[in-house]
């Protein structure tokens, strides 16, 4: 059971800010797809709002994808990538994750941003 | 080293592994048909449009709880079976089979009256709410025939070989079980 | 020279074929499915008759598909054939019924091999090859293979909406009836998008495989190659309505599109500086296999420079359906992925043929084709941005654009001049080549670990991993030999080959392997009846043939591998 955390806060720190990333996108696009397209004239969306919501609930998941990423980082630092498993293992893929989270953190935030600053339903 | 002191195997099976692969693949169909209701529906200033009948609520719900309830025995034919049980497996198998294809004979009727109110040839709506249910009602009739042959291979022997292929199917049913609830919520949110 | 309907039905085809019939078949399926299990150091792929049956599938479905073009009936709507006019109204013939049907038949054949190829990096590494252990060429497989199981499916999804359409009267496109236009884009791109990362994966698969051979040095940054391949595939899946951009969609709604289109490059450039500074911190040896590596990291540049252009939504909506796009998409199919591709049919000619490659005719055939490949499609981008449309017949003359196209002709004869002399280094090299050995470019991976070519079952004793160029651990293919003398992991009863855990590669169990079976072509036999039933609408036929298909998948699972 003790091997238990690490491994989830590694598996996590891997995924958990890439699906953010694809719930951000997933909701957001089809929520301002549905408020710009007759349904949303019905419904009355509140686009900003959940733009912002998505935004902030994505970033969170990530930022604490990261926060787990470097956590396993640190506690198998003294590793190669290609040490004996689990810890190498455990290694390898956190040190891929810290990098992979900031671009997924970013494309949140630019994604949430532009939403929001061209939140009307016009084309360009 | 030889074949003999591998016998406890740690991993899943290869079996297994390639159901839950195809499942994706499937998941993903179904993500897709979803996807194009809802953009439909999107567009559409009335849904269901003008002449359609909104669809019914409770009768696709119960039949939808009959069919996830069938999950239950179908993981207790994978326990027999990998006490290699075989008379006690082929029971469970055959409990889950005789509701499925009540199920589906059920879904096929309804179907069919459907088809007799509204067509999938006059409207995008009838297009996409035929061809989503018709596709889980495939899904439900090749999980049939799976069990069907299992059914048949159980009745004779437990072998290793075939308790995977009841794993696999099982872990297939209880995908399609889900998709059940998924799909029904669908087909019937008009009327929510 | 072409009549407009020559010329709608060539184009499409090209683009058709090019994809669905050349360049996933041949990275993935041919480099693929010949060094995946050399690189595990495994015996055979997971499913050995489902490794067949994708085979026969895809040539069952490439018949299907140029059967429409003998018969003067090719698919001429172009490889997208976008709504309306793929409708019946617009395009009444069979000509997109063969593209819908036979696009759904290849469809199988591709993914079948995806699930091969997952279950089998999975589960058939050999014992030590812990994730952190797999070479970067099948981290690039593993990211395809996934890429291929989602993405395949909105492309079935569409096409199957498309046939219930035109056969069955249903309405998913036409707005008349409630339909949507714009859903065949959405599902085409959904799949067209990741489609086009499935193209250039494998190829940065085979450039990761190169490189540290002939740079003498272990890859810079592995963990993040290994990632890049896996985030470009996966945010690959973001960027679809990309190809949308002047569609008239909302710009609220298009904006995540471009930011994803903007995130997705950063991998790519990762991938592209751990590969220059791998070559140059190691000793170089610029034999042809580099070279061609060299040439695709160049290609790949400026391809990739001009697809980053489009993420911007106005430049997009500018440069939308001219010869910009053209540009683009050829350095990046043909400069990126078929580069990697050739320099891959270098590298590997010794091990699957045992003879080695005339070296000096090898790399003029790079300059030759290099040279070709620029003077191609570099005037592309030009006429683009003077206004040339794609997909037109015929144009008028004094455009501006004469000059440029005739350079672009004089460069395709070039380019084909630099194939043939490809083509000609190894056919000839094929019969006359000195014999090679196991091992000429002293590689890091398993399956210069083996003899050339390698026997049947890949590996006489199967090996021990304890890093990703398991070849250049020599203690550890020591204890192989002194292994092999001892008679253990030599598994030779039957077809035995060993399993792992998924995660750490421990060996986990034995497994018996099926033998040869003819019932992998009889089902692709069956499948195909299927479809050509389903093409001349006798439905009830095509429901019997399917049926058939039934028989022969229970046959399939009727004789089991031995107990215990």
């Amino acid at each position: 059971m003790r091997s238990v955390r690490p491994e989830l806060l590694q598996w996590y720190g891997l995924f958990g800010a890439a699906l953010a990333w694809t719930a951000q996108l997933v909701l957001g696009f089809g929520v301002s797809y549905a408020d710009c397209n007759t349904v949303g004239r019905q419904w009355g969306i509140d686009v900003v709002t959940w733009e912002i919501a998505l935004m902030v609930v994505g970033g969170l998941v990530a930022v604490v994808a990261e926060v787990a990423a470097v956590s396993v980082f640190l506690s198998t630092r003294e590793l190669e990538y290609d040490d004996p498993p689990p810890a190498g293992r455990r290694h390898f893929f956190s040190f891929a994750a810290m990098l992979g989270n900031l671009l997924f953190i970013n494309a949140i935030l630019i994604s949430g941003i532009a939403a929001i600053a061209n939140s009307t339903c016009r084309p360009l | 080293m030889s074949s003999a002191s591998y016998a406890q195997r740690v991993a899943r099976p290869n079996g297994w592994w390639g159901m839950a692969v195809f499942v994706a693949t499937e998941a993903t169909l179904f993500g897709t048909l979803i996807g194009s209701y809802f953009d439909l529906r999107f567009k559409a200033h009335h849904w269901p449009p003008e002449g359609v009948p909104d669809p019914k609520v409770a009768v696709p719900l119960i039949l939808t709880a009959v069919l996830v309830a069938t999950s239950l025995p179908m993981q207790l034919s994978v326990r027999f079976a990998r006490r290699r049980l075989a008379g006690l497996t082929c029971l469970a198998l055959l409990v889950a089979l005789v509701v499925q294809c009540g199920y589906l004979a059920m879904q096929i009727h309804l179907y069919v009256g459907d088809l007799h109110h509204f067509s999938p040839s006059e409207t995008a709506y009838g297009s996409i709410y035929f061809t989503l249910v018709g596709a889980h009602h495939a899904h439900v009739f090749v999980g049939i025939l799976l069990n069907a042959w299992l059914l048949l291979r159980f009745a004779t022997a437990a072998t290793a070989y075939r308790v995977v292929g009841l794993q696999s199917t099982t872990f297939y049913w209880h995908f399609v079980n889900v998709l059940a609830v998924i799909v029904t919520v669908v087909q019937i949110s008009p009327s929510l | 020279m072409l009549s407009p309907d020559a010329f709608n039905q060539m184009m499409t085809m090209h683009g058709v074929t090019m994809i669905f019939l050349f360049i996933v078949p041949m990275t993935t399926g041919a480099f693929g499915n010949y060094l995946v299990p050399l690189m595990l150091g495994a015996r055979d792929m997971a499913f050995p008759r489902l490794n067949a049956l994708s085979y026969w599938l895809f040539l069952g479905s490439g018949l299907f598909l140029y059967t429409s073009v003998f018969i003067g009936k090719g698919p001429n709507c172009g490889w997208f054939c976008y709504t309306p006019l793929n409708t019946r109204t617009y395009d009444p013939g069979l000509n997109v019924d063969f593209y819908a049907l036979g696009l759904i038949f290849n469809g199988l054949s591709t993914t079948a091999g995806a699930l091969n190829f997952i279950v089998t990096i999975f589960k058939l590494r050999a014992p030590g090859m812990s994730l952190n252990r797999m070479p970067l060429f099948i981290f690039a497989i593993l990211a395809v293979s996934f890429s291929l199981i989602f993405a395949i499916p909105p492309l079935t999804t569409d096409l199957v909406f498309l046939e219930l359409q035109r056969k069955l009267g249903f309405h998913f496109f036409d707005v008349a009836h409630g339909g949507d236009p714009l859903l065949w884009q959405h599902l085409f791109w959904l799949f067209g998008h990741p489609e086009v990362y499935i193209i250039i994966l494998p190829a940065m698969g085979i450039a990761t495989s190169i490189i540290p051979t002939f740079a003498k040095r272990k890859m810079i940054a592995f963990p993040l190659v290994a990632l890049a391949e896996l985030l470009v595939a996966f945010i690959g899946f973001g960027v679809w309505a990309h190809h949308m951009f002047a569609t008239g969609l909302a710009t609220t709604t298009l904006v995540f599109f471009a930011a994803a289109s903007m995130m997705v490059v950063i991998p790519s450039s990762i991938q592209i500086f751990a590969w220059l500074f791998t070559v140059n911190l190691g000793r170089p040896e610029f034999r042809a296999p580099l070279l061609f590596i060299g040439g695709f990291i160049a290609l790949f540049v400026i391809g990739g420079l001009s697809g980053i252009m489009f993420a911007a939504i106005p430049f997009d909506q500018a440069t939308t359906d001219t010869y910009f796009v053209v540009a683009h998409f050829h350095f990046i199919i043909f400069g990126a992925a078929v580069f990697p591709l050739l320099g891959g049919l270098y590298y590997w000619f010794p091990k699957v043929t045992g003879r080695m490659y005339h070296e000096r005719w090898g790399q003029a055939s790079f300059w030759v084709t290099f040279v070709g490949t620029i003077v191609t499609f570099f005037p592309m981008h030009i006429v683009g941005l003077l206004g040339m449309t794609r997909r037109v017949y015929t144009y008028e003359p004094n455009l501006g654009w004469d000059a440029y196209n005739l350079t672009e002709t004089i460069g395709a004869f070039v380019l084909t001049a630099g194939l043939l002399m490809i083509f000609g280094n190894l056919l000839w090299s094929r019969f006359r080549g000195p014999p090679s050995g196991p091992d000429p470019f002293y590689g890091g991976t398993l399956e210069w670990a083996t003899t050339s070519p390698p026997p049947h079952y890949n590996f006489a004793v199967i090996p021990t991993v304890s890093s990703p160029y398991p070849n250049w651990d020599r203690e550890d293919r020591e204890e192989d030999v002194r292994r092999f003398e001892r008679g253990l992991l030599v598994f030779e009863t039957g077809h035995e080959t060993p399993a792992s855990t998924v995660r750490d590669g421990y060996l986990d169990e034995v497994l018996e392997m099926p033998s040869e079976s003819g019932l992998p072509i009889v089902l692709a036999f069956a499948v195909s009846l299927v479809f050509i039933m389903l093409l001349t609408t006798h439905y009830v036929i095509a429901g019997v043939f399917l049926g058939v298909a039934g028989v022969v998948l229970a046959a399939w699972h009727a004789r089991e591998p031995a107990e215990g």
